[in-house]
């Protein structure tokens, strides 16, 4: 059963929560004290120790259910009410209810007749597989079916495509073959017991689709949705297609949202607190124990204040959508960021964030700013409303390709910023080598940032933000 | 460092029968986890809504074990030297007089400085020592010899930084004190930490806790509560009124009544010699239930349609 616990852990893992080591020896702990005796006080006990958020929680409980099903129908199968929905065919066909049992007593012998003058349907009656089937031997074929499932490493599937494979190979590890040879022969001999034996094919078949199924959504599931998201991360900005947008949001939202978990905390607030007074008296040891200076415990904090530009023109449709997601999910995690937007002049959005959804947000102002760019322009609007507001505390952003239609790219507002700023960052979604060419003014903007970076997927976008947040400590 | 043995927590029901002797009616789960708590020796972090008991629970501990309970309110701003110890300065500064004093003849017959500070080594160092140390309330709740209830209150309420120094305490059960050496607790103390999800609480600290949410009690759940702790109330009032704050706690409201003004509403009724609820009633005794006015506003003018489904399923139930 050990063991089992370290498989639900894996699958538990696969959902998206983060199990330690040290959980799953607390996880083991718990089963120790509680016992298997009880599902409920077994279940509240493992979500204590595994599922840290009521989200977690929510996620626990479906996966516990599903793993914790299927392993207790191998202990007790007729006691559990969900098992005897699936077996419901079994059912019938069993010898828990007279009628029917009078019923399968005839096929029985519509098969033990058909096979007295056929010796191979004789010896497939025979072998275990067949055996279990006629006499309704749930557990055992439970059994079997488990171990087919680990015969052809039922555990590694991983997406839903695969199923059927993974259905087949497990009849084939059965010996299904057999059964369905059985079949064809009966058909050819058009003998009456062919239904009969069809239906237990067929009863067979479903059996092991459902515990495929069953498997699939443990094991797979979690995985799918990680490679989407894996793949969606490293696909270039523009080349996402539009039905993919509100996932993108999301994988943007959780992104922001751990990048700000794991920065906030630095937000540092300046502020004198209690005298300390052993190192008061210990700087006092020099004058005679007069207490002269006094020292104070103080606390550090410093807020980082970031400015965000982006260019939303034309040329950068693609990509400014995506760089305006992530700015809203930004704000609306970290304090103090103020964004802006420019095609030819520029002006302050973080008003339409704060007040609209999502997209109606961006909608806005993309029609609001969109249009040709000048970066010159918008820079000088950019002094004028927000160059006071940057010291030393200040993060500049700014997205856009520096493709500045051959006009005065004004590359002393910049300068200025740069040296008031403690930040300038430029995130251009063009690859380094188109820098520079045509009208493009990157390689003299890039003289007064401090940091400047291709940035064109979601996971350079990541990496930069989080080396921007680290940096803004 | 031993550990308690506690007779009255030996069995999952044991302890849902011992809150019950002390007015604290609890759900399956709340007493799972104080029992694995109690088993695996470790901190629980609760969480959940403003209200819905997660300090009682602790407090109800400390009185079903009879231990003593010590508090730690957590707020913005709390450092070492309010939760852990402080150096009592004062009488520091008097050692430190009287040493000077009594310098003369403890140095007595030693010639020259090097030999002096040599005499002085021999002296023991008692500036910091136990005896010049002020507990706070973690050290305090490992000082105790019979073991105690540590809670820490609203943790989310402190900085980052308090959290990393909870880590300590809460998986080895010492603290560091850096003149002293490691403090060891004497008997394990049960550590309760709550949080209002505030802000979110570091992995590192939840890995060391069993998490207990605590979600608003069923219907069924809060009746018993409610006749617990206001026994006066009559049964039709205490289905009404338990009916009208769940229907409440459908609303979009900005704070949803919690057990606690569930309780402080049946007392008031009780007072006001209510066998049922009336609208005018509810009407005038609403700001019991809801701390806001704009709460108030709202639910003023869905009133009647409230108070008519809470009637209605009094008939059918």
């Amino acid at each position: 059963m050990q063991s089992n616990l370290v498989d639900f852990i894996q699958v538990l893992r696969s959902h998206d929560i983060r199990v330690s080591p040290a959980e799953t020896l607390d996880a083991v702990g718990v089963t120790t004290t509680l016992g298997y005796s009880d599902r409920n006080l077994l279940r509240d006990g493992l979500a204590m120790t595994l599922a840290k958020t009521p989200t977690e929680e929510v996620i626990f409980l479906d996966c516990f259910d599903r793993f914790f099903q299927q392993d207790l129908a191998d202990f007790s199968s007729s006691e559990m009410p969900s098992d005897q929905d699936e077996n419901k065919d079994l059912d019938s066909t069993g010898n828990t209810a007279a009628p029917t049992e009078d019923f399968s007593d005839s096929q029985l012998s519509a098969l033990e007749l058909a096979s007295e003058n056929n010796p191979s349907l004789e010896s497939l009656l025979q072998t275990p597989l067949m055996q279990n089937l006629l006499n309704n031997n749930r557990s055992e074929l439970t059994l079997a079916i488990n171990a087919a499932a680990q015969r052809v490493d039922l555990q590694k599937i991983q997406m839903f495509t695969q199923k059927g494979q993974f259905t087949r190979r497990i009849l084939d590890a059965m010996g299904e073959e057999q059964v369905r040879n059985a079949v064809i022969e009966l058909e050819r001999a058009e003998s009456p017991a062919l239904p009969v034996l069809q239906r237990y094919r067929d009863i067979l078949r479903q059996q092991v689709r459902d515990y495929v199924e069953r498997e699939y959504l443990l094991h797979a599931e979690g995985k799918t949705q990680q490679f989407m998201d894996d793949i969606l991360s490293k696909t270039r900005l523009n080349n996402i297609e539009h039905i993919y947008l509100h996932k993108v949001h999301e994988l943007i939202r959780k992104m922001a949202k751990k990048l700000a978990s794991r920065h906030s905390h630095k937000r540092k607030r300046l502020k004198r607190g209690q005298l300390n007074m052993a190192k008061t008296l210990r700087k006092g040891i020099p004058n005679d124990g007069v207490m002269f200076n006094t020292f104070w415990r103080q606390v550090k904090k410093e807020k980082p204040q970031i400015l965000a530009v982006c260019d939303v023109s034309g040329s950068v449709a693609a990509y400014s959508k995506f760089l305006l997601l992530f700015l809203y999910s930004l704000q609306d995690i970290l304090p103090k960021v103020r964004s802006f937007a420019f095609s030819s002049h520029l002006g302050e959005v973080s008003t339409y964030f704060d007040d609209y959804p999502v997209e109606k947000a961006i909608e806005l102002v993309n029609w609001k700013y969109g249009g040709a760019t000048d970066y010159g322009n918008s820079l000088m609007d950019f002094s004028k409303l927000a160059l006071d507001d940057i010291n030393s505390n200040t993060t500049v952003i700014i997205l856009g390709d520096a493709r500045n239609n051959n006009g005065d790219p004004k590359l002393e507002i910049l300068q200025s910023i740069f040296q008031r700023a403690r930040q300038v960052i430029w995130l251009n979604p063009e690859s380094r080598r188109a820098w520079g060419s045509g009208d493009s003014e990157m390689l003299r903007y890039q003289s007064a940032c401090h940091f400047s970076a291709e940035c064109n997927n979601l996971k350079q976008l990541e990496r930069i933000v989080d080396q921007l947040l680290k940096s803004t400590r | 460092m031993h550990t308690q043995h506690f007779p009255q927590l030996e069995s999952v029901e044991l302890i849902e029968q011992g809150f019950e002797s002390f007015g604290y009616i609890c759900s399956r789960k709340i007493a799972t986890a104080v029992f694995l708590a109690f088993q695996l020796r470790k901190p629980i972090l609760i969480e959940g809504p403003p209200g819905v008991g997660k300090t009682e629970l602790a407090k109800t501990i400390a009185l079903l074990l009879d231990t003593p309970l010590i508090r730690l309110q957590c707020y913005e701003g709390l450092d070492e030297a309010k939760a852990l110890y402080e150096w009592k300065y004062g009488k520091q500064l008097l050692y430190t007089q009287v040493l000077k004093e009594k310098l003369g003849d403890l140095l007595q017959g030693a010639t020259g400085l090097a030999e002096s500070v040599a005499k002085l080594h021999q002296f023991g160092d008692i500036f910091y020592s136990e005896e010049f140390l002020e507990p706070r309330p973690l050290l305090k709740a490992m000082q105790q010899e019979k073991g105690a209830i540590l809670l820490i209150d609203e943790v989310d309420k402190s900085d980052y930084e308090f959290e990393s120094l909870l880590l300590e305490i809460l998986s080895d059960y010492q603290i560091s004190i850096p003149e002293i050496g490691t403090v060891k607790a004497r008997t394990t103390p049960m550590v309760f930490l709550t949080s209002n999800n505030t802000r979110d609480i570091s992995d590192a600290l939840k890995r060391r806790c069993l998490h207990l949410y605590i979600p608003f009690p069923t219907v069924e759940l809060e009746e018993r509560i409610i006749r617990s702790r206001v026994p006066d109330a009559n049964e039709q009032l205490r289905h009404q009124l338990v009916e009208f704050v769940h229907s409440l706690r459908q609303l979009d409201l900005k704070k949803a009544p919690a057990i606690s003004e569930t309780i402080d509403w049946a007392r008031s009724l009780v007072l006001l010699h209510a066998n049922q609820l009336e609208e005018e009633l509810v009407r005038s005794t609403l700001n019991v239930l809801l701390k806001y006015e704009e709460d108030i506003e709202a639910t003023d003018s869905e009133l009647r349609s409230l108070l008519s489904t809470s009637s209605s399923d009094t008939r059918t139930g």
